[in-house]
């Protein structure tokens, strides 16, 4: 089984998954993981999608023809084998929120401290808030720490970048219960 | 007694309205046994309910007193029978996951404290009020009882903060 990316956006309005899960049901494709949600005005959708026996992008044809004469951008990425299954990841899962009155320059000193320590961002969101004269950026992580690294070291890490940037940074773990 | 299979999703039971205990007999002190055994061999689990070993009876048991979550607020090892959450308050939201759906958690929003009234495993009737992680362990295996999974109860997408009503 040959396994697609595929990554669906346009501008937002009813009908866009609908016609998305239509095209991909007549062409006998799987819908394993997916996420779409709004940002802007732009409606996006990345799907994780599966055919019992297309091996490559041309077996869809023009099936998204459609889409992108309404005005949706379409793209289709062939996965090689394996890579559509995430590898069990291992550490602490943690949640850091970074907010304050937004300036060009907030979201790469933050994810650049996670890289330099080898932190592996499992989600992430942006969104500017607040008003047209005091605009405010708000970013969430969730974030793995790799095992052997402590929650405080990281904690005094972004304590400097709060200071260097002038924004409020709070770091916390979440510790999913299986109950 | 003996440490049980835990039942996975989509297993029928799972999602039964299960039966009052009406006899506190040999059966159901086997059962409750049952439930403190498979509980303490999972070693990361804080609770069991009845249905997830296969049973369709209203008997959890709840200890988050090993926990990191729950080791400073906790009645210790709970066996609670015919259970019934009497009263909630306060509202807290956390990652929940379940034996029953491996692989999978999601936010889930819970009363941070409850009273609950039940019977003990001597059939005594029994008050208490929990708050924190053992109140959150308390609804999320009720539930189980009534076949809620959390998957029934998850409240938002990964990241909650932006998914609030428009002003």
């Amino acid at each position: 089984m040959s396994h697609f990316a595929l990554t669906i956006i346009g501008h937002d309005r009813p009908g866009i998954v609908a016609k998305v899960a239509e095209i991909l049901y007549r062409l006998g494709c799987n819908i394993a993981d997916s996420s779409s949600t709004i940002l802007g005005g732009q409606f996006a959708m990345i799907l994780i999608i599966s055919h019992p026996r297309f091996r490559d992008g041309a077996a869809f044809g023009q099936a998204f023809e459609d889409l992108e004469a309404e005005g949706l951008s379409v793209f289709l990425r062939q996965l090689r084998p394996g890579e559509e299954t995430a590898p069990k990841l291992e550490g602490e899962l943690c949640m850091i929120s970074v907010y304050g009155s937004d300036k060009p320059g907030i979201v790469y000193p933050v994810v650049k401290a996670l890289e330099e320590r080898r932190i592996n961002i499992t989600d992430l969101n942006t969104k500017l808030i607040g008003t047209a004269d005091q605009p405010i950026y708000v970013m969430v992580i969730e974030a793995l720490l790799p095992p052997g690294q402590e929650l405080t070291e990281l904690d005094a890490a972004l304590a400097q970048l709060k200071a260097a940037l002038q924004v409020d940074i709070s770091l916390r773990p979440i510790t999913p219960v299986e109950l | 007694m003996a440490v049980r299979e835990i039942l996975l999703y989509p297993h029928p039971i799972l999602k039964e309205i299960c039966a009052p205990v009406t006899r506190f007999d040999a059966a159901t002190d086997g059962l409750i046994q049952d439930l403190l055994d498979t509980m303490i061999a999972a070693g990361h689990s804080v609770g069991v309910a009845a249905p997830q070993i296969g049973i369709p009876w209203r008997v959890v048991v709840v200890d988050v007193s090993h926990s990191k979550l729950g080791r400073d607020a906790n009645h210790g090892q709970l066996v609670l029978v015919n259970p019934d959450i009497l009263e909630r308050e306060g509202h807290c939201i956390s990652r929940e996951g379940c034996m029953s759906v491996p692989d999978y958690t999601g936010n889930v929003a819970r009363a941070a404290s409850v009273v609950v009234a039940f019977c003990d495993r001597s059939g005594e009737r029994r008050v208490i009020r929990a708050n924190g992680f053992e109140a959150i362990a308390l609804q999320h295996e009720i539930d189980h009882l009534d076949g809620l999974l959390f998957l029934d109860r998850v409240s938002s997408l990964k990241t909650d903060l932006f998914r609030r009503k428009h002003r």
